[in-house]
């Protein structure tokens, strides 16, 4: 997995691309939002768009990332899951955890309403 | 060309009625990123069997899980153990036997466990065999000292009512 990050805003958006499924994956995506509360943003989108799939260890990444961020008094949203993705969103009710978004823009403006 | 025709006439193959199960073995070191083989795998052979994109995620998703529970959980990461996985294609379903060497785990224990309650949807851990059981039609597992642990999925290709 490779992850890249850029402002939009008061926003910091978390791209992430390839597999996520645990390991060296949950230091880089742990650092990388712990960069951004320390660096006082509170508002983070991670972008699944280019994730090819996730495994249970990858899902507790972005459980633990969620945790971590609501923890802090800010804001974790998620864009472009793919179906696969969302199915597994699904039959783990995660979907009623994590807020997500077709599209980055629509994510992006969410964090301004 | 060539790839097309030949697989073609393995669809073909497969797909026909009667036809006794025809595997396919894939055997890989205990690394998660090896998981990418079997995915690309897992791919081809929902493929053959002409599965719709729903049946052909839930497959693909629960034989990865199993892969990682199998390198995790039952080899402990150590490469030098293999992970084999054994796939059965049949006319009605996709079949598929994951096995590690590991001692195999409390399997009541794990079936009973329900990651969706509010007390523990948000913990990072523990959701692996629950996903493979909502998304597949059957999931049992052998344990056997000595023999490791064999997780056996089945997803038929059409659902039962």
């Amino acid at each position: 997995m490779k992850a890249s990050k850029r402002m939009e805003g008061d926003v910091a958006v978390l791209s992430l691309s390839g597999k996520l499924m645990g390991g060296p994956d949950a230091e880089a995506v742990r650092g990388a939002i712990k960069d951004c509360l320390e660096g006082d943003t509170k508002n983070i989108l991670i972008d699944l768009g280019d994730v090819s799939w996730i495994n249970s260890t990858g899902l507790g990444i972005l459980i633990a990332s969620h945790v971590t961020v609501t923890n802090a008094g800010g804001n974790l949203k998620i864009s472009r899951v793919s179906k696969r993705i969302s199915q597994i969103f699904m039959v783990t009710k995660l979907h009623t955890v994590f807020e997500t978004f077709e599209t980055e823009a629509g994510a992006l403006s969410s964090f301004q309403s | 060309m060539r790839r097309r025709e030949t697989s073609e006439g393995l669809r073909g193959y497969v797909m026909a009625e009667g036809r006794r199960s025809h595997e396919v073995r894939l055997t890989i070191p205990s690394c998660l990123e090896c998981l990418s083989v079997l995915d690309k795998l897992v791919e081809g052979v929902v493929e053959l069997l002409e599965m719709a994109e729903e049946d052909a995620n839930a497959a693909a998703i629960s034989v990865v899980e199993a892969g990682t529970n199998a390198i995790q959980h039952g080899n402990k990461f150590k490469e030098e153990i293999p992970v084999e996985f054994i796939f059965s294609l049949d006319s009605d379903a996709l079949r598929v036997e994951v096995r590690d060497r590991g001692p195999g785990f409390n399997v009541e224990e794990v079936l009973s466990a329900d990651p969706t309650t509010p007390e523990d949807i948000l913990k990072p851990r523990g959701r692996g065999i629950f996903i493979m059981r909502s998304l597949m039609d059957e999931v049992s597992f052998k344990i056997e000292e000595g023999d490791g642990c064999r997780a056996q999925l089945t997803r038929y290709r059409k659902r039962p009512e």
